[in-house]
């Protein structure tokens, strides 16, 4: 139970990561697991290469994520001309293939050991049957702080309010002085650091090799859009439901856990077209 | 000069003479190819037909409807284990086995279209990213379809078994020509479609849905019918391509084929006929032609060994041609939002305008 | 012209280019000459499936040596190596590629069991020999195709042979297995209940496995709750690492038992963070730091001439599936045909290198049903449990 909320709390923060760049400019990235997964062999090569400790490894992978955020944004999708929704979301998927295809060629396609420096068998049993895991108290822990810190990030500063202003309305927001490209930078930059921390939960837990971020990348996608897309919370509140709800029907009927969260996501989206935690606004004409 | 006077005009199949003359010049390259192609490049046109016929429906319903999914591999299985359970184990003729896969593609496009009615972009996205995993899988689960293990391809027969009419066809050239005449028709029903008041009442939903229901356009019953027409395309191309194939698993029907064809079709020109043939046939060659061996090309191959030898590894050399192709990818948004049918637009005004 | 007019033209034109292309069908080119003899090999080089790929830059060490040391009376191997993504769509492709273009005798290995039975049937029509697939399934020999002449031992008699061992050595009666869903998954799970019924032993838990799932958690509590104190595994390598992580961290600790295909320990162990320590699993060669001659030899032409490849088990096992196919192709002399070729691959009885001892005839291409057994020591190490093995259940033999 604790596992399935874990893995989901995972896929929330992942999803959270997707939700930042939707929320500023309306494109799903799908370039989100691939970007986060580069990340994670930067990790990999600094401690396996340079043998540096791990919290060096993890600052500097940190900054690298942001900056091949911000890269990726400037190279790739600013010098489109009046792209449509489609079109930008083409340009994710190139990017996609050329990352996968960098870090294959790179690191070669062999899985690679990828652990944080959590012992994985020390475990919890708070109450009979209930085990919690290191790794599970460090998705939560990493997962809080990055909420409590959007949180405030987005209602306090002037770069959250500026970044939310965008999403409204980027045109108003330019003409009221805002610079929208570099909101766009930032956010790519920070989504990506946030796919980044995700991309390495992943491999710990798993093995690191260039494809092993598409599964997850789905889920979260589908928990983003389960939690509505907009809302932070909910998004996470999606990615936990979704962790759940695999889980519990993984442990009945095995043979349909792959679909199982995704049925349930159409059944829930034919309810709550928006998802659950937005609301669902009236287009005009 | 493109000025349309009357609504015969804008319906005609042949603009003008000159249209007509190259449009028959092309058919005869395309009825020709074999006598002149090597042998192993027939199966990648094949493919490429397959895709086209596809990529065409598929824009029908992203191009002109405004819909997206990312769920076309299901449709594309249910045509291909459709038209092979119909030929087998109702021992049907191919022409009826391959129809009524593809209408029961279509009946499925519908059921897809009704969510579609309140859902739209992501949220839509993702709904027929589940609808395509969970075909792959239910069709993986299931013995009737041969399982996860795949199911074997019975011979070509266009004629009718129980009349004792045989017209077998095993090489890749006469399914060439199956497919080019079948890609043609559905090409050009394409076409007569998006001409006619359903196709116009497709591009009034996507312009605006409630503007077009204001107007009149009936949205249940349109939007739906957008899904169906592009599911039973999907429907005879998936057919076709189990043919070509002569084998095939679930597996081969994944998401990353869903996602590849909405990349022809917006690669290619959302909206338009030409789009979808151009960017089936260029994403298709891409994967399955270009930069393939690389290590093998005169000079280059030994440059990218060396370059490989120092920075990274010669195993992954291979992985140079996804790079490639995601460039390629990314240089034609950016450089032409419309896709190649926007360069082509282009060309055709630079010469028509000439010298100007 | 209007679409009405069009229409029966179509047809007309059509029929009129079937029959003459039915008789402009160009000859294939031969698959050897003089000089050279052509073999290809399809493989993923790119894509999730990657890793596999090794085994067709494996065959492409034991071709190097063979015409290093002069090739074959007189012709060196021309070798093709050509990427097909793990998808039979490409594997087409590709192999029509190699066949009507270049012109080869025969192919070796070939991962991907879709990829193999998609080109069966092409290349037997075209009379095109292919030695040693890679997966093993019964459509490849049952019955005995002409052309195709299969190395790997197949999962059934293997999980078999697993099962056995674990009852009989280890004395465990609490079963599990974990299964990947498809068919190698589900021929392995064939052979290990084959064996328990023959001990009228039944398996305390059956968990299947999507290939692509990425959190194990729910399926590896089942086995937990089932009591097995053994698990044999027939799935792939992540998902192992993530069931081994997984039981780690919920306290499991059954004897895991595994197929051959995660038999490369160091790469295991060092994926699954040490946890493969301890883990039983079948093999088709022999250990990599083997003593035996020709083991020795491959080793040492692998530093030599191919320095960038890791000596796994997957690098090896290349050579292990073209050995037949080159020590026939030595036998035929130098008036080399498709038909002689054949003929010696049909007589090639009892011979053995590194890998099974293979034995084939007219009427039977299933080369071998042994394996070895092989247990993951401290870093990654070989321990031999078992030498080679023959399973006395085989139904194929009687």
């Amino acid at each position: 139970m604790v596992e399935g909320l874990a893995i989901g709390a995972c896929y929330g923060l992942f999803a959270t990561a997707v939700v930042i760049i939707y929320k500023t400019s309306e494109v799903v990235n799908f370039a989100q697991g691939e970007m986060a997964m580069f990340s994670s062999f930067v990790a990999f090569h600094i401690l396996s290469a340079y043998q540096y400790p791990f919290w060096l490894a993890f600052v500097i992978t940190m900054l690298f994520s942001i900056l091949l955020g911000i890269l990726i944004e400037f190279l790739f999708l600013r010098p489109a001309k009046h792209p449509s929704i489609l079109g930008m979301i083409v340009i994710t998927l190139g990017a996609e293939m050329f990352l996968m295809g960098l870090a294959s060629w790179k690191w070669g396609a062999e899985q690679k050991f990828f652990s944080l420096p959590l012992n994985p068998s020390v475990t919890y049993e708070p109450v009979k049957g209930m085990i919690i895991t290191n790794w599970a108290i460090a998705v939560f822990a990493v997962t809080a702080c990055i909420m409590l810190f959007l949180y405030i990030f987005f209602k306090f500063t002037r770069l959250g309010v500026a970044m939310r202003a965008t999403q409204q309305n980027k045109h108003a927001a330019k003409i009221m002085g805002i610079r929208t490209e570099r909101i766009f930078s930032f956010a790519w930059g920070f989504s990506s650091l946030i796919g980044a921390v995700a991309g390495m939960f992943f491999a710990s837990r798993a093995t690191l090799d260039p494809a092993f971020m598409m599964e997850p990348f789905l889920r979260a996608f589908a928990a983003a859009v389960l939690g509505g897309l907009m809302s932070i919370p909910g998004v996470i509140i999606g990615g936990a439901l979704m962790g759940l709800i695999e889980n519990f029907f993984g442990y009945f009927w095995p043979h349909w856990k792959p679909i199982i969260a995704f049925i349930v996501i159409i059944l829930v989206l034919c309810l709550r077209p928006s998802g659950l935690f937005t609301k669902h606004y009236v287009k005009k004409v | 000069m493109d000025m349309k006077r009357d609504y015969y005009e804008d319906v005609q199949l042949f603009k003008s003479n000159v249209v007509l003359f190259w449009s028959a010049a092309l058919l005869l390259v395309l009825f020709t190819i074999p006598l002149y192609t090597p042998n192993y490049y027939i199966y990648l046109f094949n493919i490429i037909m397959v895709h086209i016929i596809l990529a065409v429906g598929l824009n029908i319903l992203v191009g002109s409807t405004g819909q997206i999914s990312l769920g076309h591999a299901g449709f594309f299985a249910i045509g291909a284990y459709g038209t092979v359970l119909m030929m087998t184990t109702f021992q049907l003729p191919f022409v009826l086995a391959i129809l009524i896969a593809a209408f029961i593609a279509a009946f499925f496009g519908f059921i897809l279209g009704l969510p579609a009615l309140r859902l739209e972009g992501p949220y839509l996205a993702i709904v027929s990213l589940g609808f395509g995993l969970t075909i792959m899988h239910i069709i993986g689960g299931m013995d009737v379809f041969g399982g996860r293990m795949g199911v074997k391809v019975p011979p070509l027969d266009l004629g009718i078994k129980q009349l004792g009419i045989s017209w077998i066809l095993t090489t890749d050239f006469q399914k060439y020509y199956l497919i080019l005449i079948t890609t043609i028709i559905m090409v050009v029903g394409a076409r007569n479609i998006l001409k006619t008041r359903v196709g116009r009442s497709f591009v009034a939903i996507r312009d605006s849905d409630i503007a077009a229901e204001v107007i009149g356009v009936n949205l249940t019953i349109y939007k739906t019918l957008a899904f169906a027409v592009s599911a039973f395309y999907a429907g005879i191309a998936g057919g076709l391509f189990g043919f070509v194939l002569g084998f095939f698993d679930p597996f081969t029907f994944n998401m990353i084929l869903s996602i590849i064809f909405l990349v022809m079709v917006v690669v290619g020109g959302l909206g338009t006929i030409a789009g979808g043939i151009m960017g089936a046939a260029l994403i298709t060659y891409l994967q399955y032609d270009l930069l393939k061996n690389i290590a093998e090309v005169p000079y280059f191959g030994a440059l990218m060994v060396a370059v490989s030898k120092q920075w990274f590894t010669v195993v992954g050399l291979e992985n140079f041609s996804s790079m490639a192709i995601g460039l390629i990818m990314i240089g034609i948004i950016i450089f032409e939002p419309l896709g190649m049918f926007g360069v082509w637009i282009r060309m055709k005004k630079y010469w028509m305008t000439w010298p100007f | 012209m209007t679409l009405r007019k069009k229409v029966p033209f179509f047809f007309v034109a059509a029929l009129a280019v079937l029959t003459v292309a039915g008789m402009a069908q160009a000859a294939m080119p031969a698959g050897f000459d003089d000089n050279e003899i052509r073999i290809g090999q399809w493989g993923p080089q790119t894509g999730p499936a990657a890793p596999w790929g090794s085994v067709a830059r494996g065959s492409k060490l034991l071709f190097d040596i063979v015409n290093e040391e002069g090739g074959i009376h007189g012709r060196k191997i021309k070798y093709f190596i050509r990427d097909d993504m793990y998808n039979p769509a490409q594997t087409v492709g590709v192999v029509k590629e190699l066949v009507e273009r270049a012109g080869v005798l025969a192919f070796v290995g070939g991962v991907g069991t879709a990829s193999g039975l998609a080109v069966k049937d092409y290349l037997a029509e075209n009379k095109v020999i292919w030695v040693g697939p890679v997966g093993a399934v019964d459509e490849y020999v049952f019955p005995a195709k002409p052309y195709l002449f299969a190395v790997n031992t197949l999962y059934a008699d293997e999980g078999s042979l697993l099962a056995k061992y674990v009852v009989d050595k280890l004395n465990t009666r609490k079963i599990g297995i974990l299964y990947q869903n498809d068919v190698y998954g589900k021929a392995g799970l064939e052979g290990v209940k084959q064996r328990l019924a023959a001990y009228k032993m039944g398996l305390v838990a059956e968990i299947p496995v999507e290939p692509t799932e990425k959190d194990m958690a729910s399926q590896v509590l089942r086995l937990k709750n089932s009591g097995a104190e053994a698990v044999i595994l027939y799935v792939s390598p992540t998902i192992a690492v993530i069931a081994l992580k997984t039981s780690a961290t919920i306290g499991f600790k059954p004897q895991w038992v595994s197929s051959h295909t995660l038999s490369d320990y160091p790469l295991m162990n060092k994926i699954s963070g040490g946890l493969w320590e301890g883990v039983i699993t079948g093999a088709v060669g022999d250990i990599p730091d083997s003593k035996h001659p020709l083991m020795v030899k491959y080793r040492e032409a692998a530093k030599r001439l191919a320095p960038e490849e890791r000596w796994g088990v997957f690098y090896y096992a290349g050579i292990i599936f073209a050995d037949p196919l080159v020590e026939a192709l030595k036998r035929v002399g130098r008036n080399l045909s498709t038909d002689a070729l054949l003929k010696a691959l049909n007589s090639l009885t009892g011979y053995q290198t590194i890998g099974p001892k293979i034995n084939w005839s007219e009427k039977q291409h299933q080369g071998t049903d042994s394996i070895m057994i092989h247990k993951c020591g401290p870093g990654g190490s070989y321990i031999k449990l078992q030498d080679w093995t023959a399973n006395d259940l085989a139904a194929w033999k009687k």
